[in-house]
């Protein structure tokens, strides 16, 4: 939010403010030009007065000293201070001075005051010579008294028809009233200074416009106004006065409470964006996501992949959800299949372990009695019996006698070799046989170790240990099978479970078949109950097969007890019993009687705790 | 390299074997039986003697003699036939256990023989295997110089089923 404010604030400051300052200072010498009209236009309106006057009969004839009254009828001082006249001279064709008054605020004075227009000066002289009818000589002129608005034409006769008869000179002050008189009109804020008397701010605008050649604008700004100035220069071309005009600064002020506003109303709509953004962020994505998260969280921490989330929206989330459902239903699936393969395997594993190091060991236990039964065939081979008989014949020859006896010696030595290789050969088979029983024992003790308990939904199992009901070869033989478990879940060893329920299915279908009767029922259904304040859910098998009496509820968990008749299959319910007290749960077996049916209880820990 | 070696002499008439079996109580088993078929002197005067006075028409099996080299590795039957080989005196049979751990197995091992040594008879013993028995006529070939037999079996039997087979090539 910050980072958006200094960059908005950067960018106005940028666009904004810069168009406002030029607008500013276009306005600013748009200002001064008009103070430079409107002195112009004074000078215009000078000039007319001038234009009224000078060509005019009487004028002209007074000037040629043929109207000597001209003056006293036409000239008083009211009539110069209702022209707005300070000055008023006449001159004739020579430059002869005729009559002159100068007027100061509303009365006359000495016109030796002015410093100017002394008789035989050039500068007069420039000032009143005019060499056509046409001539005319106007604009600014510096006096003793201030600078001065001046307009000098030739005294004509009315028409503008020559010759020329002598100079009228019409002057007013540019004084501060005029100028403030100008500026009310113009509602521009100017004043002028003279340049003979300039102060000190005036000194570097003054050297500004002075240096510069064509420019005739300069401009200074303060925290308040700009201030322009414009140097005007008198009927000889030299400075005579700077026009200062001051203009307000609005525009600037305007632009930088536009670009403060606009930066408000940026930040503000900012916020609300930000707020609107965060809610619906927060209904809508980040809400649903800490779900998900915590649905994630939950599986993990309880494992158990049978939760879903079942989403109903249709957007992103949705499917995600739905996704997540799809996939925690496949690990769930792969996890089941990974548990029974590992079972399997294991077991097969187990079970080549247990014939190598079996066959192992029983190798030289083999071998031992191989060479036991050689050696003592190989007694058996021998003619002892018939050496003595030959021995006690009295006709014996005594080299053969001699060599019976070698015989029988040998013999006894062979006798005595075996014996003491068959008693090694025997503890080779005894110690082979310890080892057979060590692996044994190393076995019982794996089989000890305490299987996987998941979570697992009842009917899942139910259905896939209802696979053991084998297709009836008997066309007349009918047995239905109905699961009613509903959506119950236990906490138990999934392969060990369906064993137990395969099982118990089947036993339930053989004693339909021994109940000679043509069709049964095996009913499965699933109950919740409390016991000892522990969640549990009961889960009974009704069959209507043979049944069994109260004598054989007694026994009918017990080692090795089977009521099938010559033959065992399965598992066995004592097996059962066991394996389900390793969940944590037990099974009771109920009959009313023998060919009434039975029930077998199994109480598991529900999948809810409790 | 742990070998052991009951006859250490090459002699022309002696069927030289090479055994590699992890347990050290088979070894014993197979030592026993292949010393044993050489008869030991009461034996031999018991037997001389019976011929002489009780049978004389009975006939003195020539018991075969073997020279054999014991190992408990892989590894060991690998290096003691590759120099056999470089001696030029390269086993006539080698047995190998299949399951011979914490080192190769005899199957590893007996293909890597083979390559050294086409002609040998390779014998393999074991308690069980998960090697079925098309794969191993594939790694160890050919099939009539390849042998399988389980535990148990009987060594006396199999030392006269070495010594036929040597016989027969």
């Amino acid at each position: 939010m910050a980072a958006f404010g200094l960059l908005s604030y950067l960018i106005l400051n940028a666009v904004i403010t810069p168009a406002f300052e030029n607008l500013e200072s276009d306005a600013a010498q748009t200002d001064l030009v008009r103070a430079q009209r409107a002195i112009q236009a004074d000078l215009e309106q000078l000039e007319s007065s001038a234009g009224d006057w000078a060509p005019w009969d009487d004028a002209h004839a007074y000037a040629l000293g043929e109207n000597p009254k001209f003056i006293s009828i036409n000239a008083d001082i009211p009539t110069l201070v209702n022209l707005d006249l300070n000055l008023l001279l006449f001159y004739d064709i020579a430059g002869k001075p005729l009559w002159g008054q100068l007027v100061q605020q509303g009365e006359g004075a000495d016109l030796a005051r002015l410093g100017i227009f002394e008789e035989g000066s050039t500068q007069t002289a420039r000032l009143i010579s005019h060499s056509s009818i046409s001539s005319e000589i106007s604009g600014l002129i510096q006096t003793n008294m201030g600078p001065m608005l001046i307009s000098s034409m030739p005294i004509l006769q009315t028409g503008e028809i020559g010759p020329i008869a002598g100079t009228l000179v019409m002057a007013r002050f540019l004084d501060e009233s005029r100028v403030w008189r100008l500026s009310e009109q113009t509602e521009v804020d100017f004043s002028a200074v003279s340049v003979a008397d300039v102060e000190v701010d005036y000194r570097r605008p003054l050297a500004e416009l002075s240096n510069s050649k064509g420019d005739t604008f300069y401009h200074e700004t303060t925290d308040s106004a700009i201030l322009s100035y414009g140097l005007m220069r008198d009927v000889f071309g030299e400075p005579i006065i700077i026009l200062e005009a001051r203009t307000l600064k609005g525009l600037s002020a305007l632009g930088k409470q536009t670009v403060n506003g606009t930066l408000i109303f940026l930040c503000l709509a900012g916020v609300i964006i930000a707020v609107v953004a965060w809610v619906l962020l927060r209904r809508v994505i980040v809400g649903p996501l800490e779900d998900l998260a915590g649905h994630i969280v939950g599986i993990r921490e309880s494992g158990d992949l049978s939760q879903r989330l079942n989403e109903t929206r249709s957007d992103e989330i949705g499917d995600l959800a739905g996704e997540f459902d799809k996939m925690t239903s496949e690990v769930q699936k792969a996890r089941q299949l990974l548990l029974d393969q590992s079972f399997k395997a294991g077991k097969a594993d187990t079970a080549a372990e247990v014939m190598h190091n079996i066959r192992n060991a029983m190798t030289p236990l083999f071998n031992g009695l191989e060479r036991l039964a050689v050696s003592y065939k190989a007694t058996e081979s021998l003619h002892i019996k018939e050496a003595i008989e030959q021995l006690s014949d009295p006709d014996c020859p005594a080299g053969k006698r001699d060599k019976l006896f070698q015989y029988i010696n040998a013999s006894f030595d062979h006798i005595e070799s075996v014996a003491r290789k068959a008693g090694d050969d025997l503890a080779v088979a005894s110690r082979q046989a310890g080892q057979v029983q060590a692996i044994l024992a190393d076995q019982e003790k794996h089989a000890n170790v305490a299987p996987v308990f998941e979570v697992l939904e009842l009917d899942s199992v139910v259905d896939e240990a209802a696979h053991v009901i084998p297709e009836s070869e008997e066309a007349d033989f009918h047995v239905s099978f109905e699961a009613n478990v509903g959506e119950h879940r236990v906490r138990a060893h999934r392969v060990g479970l369906m064993q137990v329920m395969g099982n118990l299915i089947l036993n339930a279908y053989e004693s339909i078949q021994r109940s000679q009767s043509k069709s049964g029922e095996i009913r499965i259904v699933a109950n919740p109950e409390t016991v000892n304040k522990l969640a549990m859910v009961r889960l009974t098998v009704r069959d209507t097969g043979c049944g069994f009496d109260e004598a054989i509820r007694k026994k009918i968990f017990q080692r090795g007890y089977t009521s099938k008749q010559g033959h065992m299959t399965g598992l066995g319910l004592h097996w059962c019993a066991n394996a389900l007290a390793g969940m944590g749960g037990r099974i009771q077996a109920e009959s009313t009687g023998i060919g009434h049916g039975a029930e077998f209880h199994i109480l598991l820990p529900s999948a809810h705790g409790g | 390299m742990e070998a052991s070696e009951v006859n250490t002499q090459h002699h022309e008439d002696c069927i030289r074997v090479l055994i590699a079996d992890d347990d050290e109580h088979i070894l014993e088993c197979y030592r026993e039986a292949f010393e044993e078929t050489a008869l030991t002197d009461h034996v031999q005067t018991v037997g001389a003697l019976a011929a002489e006075l009780f049978d004389p028409n009975a006939d003195d099996e020539d018991e075969p003699k073997f020279e054999v080299v014991a190992c408990n590795q892989g590894d060991d039957a690998i290096s003691l036939a590759t120099e056999a080989a470089d001696e030029g005196h390269p086993f006539d049979v080698i047995i190998l256990d299949v399951r011979m751990p914490p080192g190769i197995d005899g199957v590893e091992a007996g293909s890597q023989i083979r390559k050294l040594d086409s002609e040998v008879q390779i014998i393999f013993v074991t308690g069980y295997s998960d090697v079925p028995r098309d794969e191993l006529e594939r790694r160890v070939p050919p099939p009539m110089k390849l042998h399988y037999f389980n535990k148990p079996l009987s060594f006396i039997q199999l030392a006269k089923d070495v010594a036929s087979m040597v016989k027969a090539h």
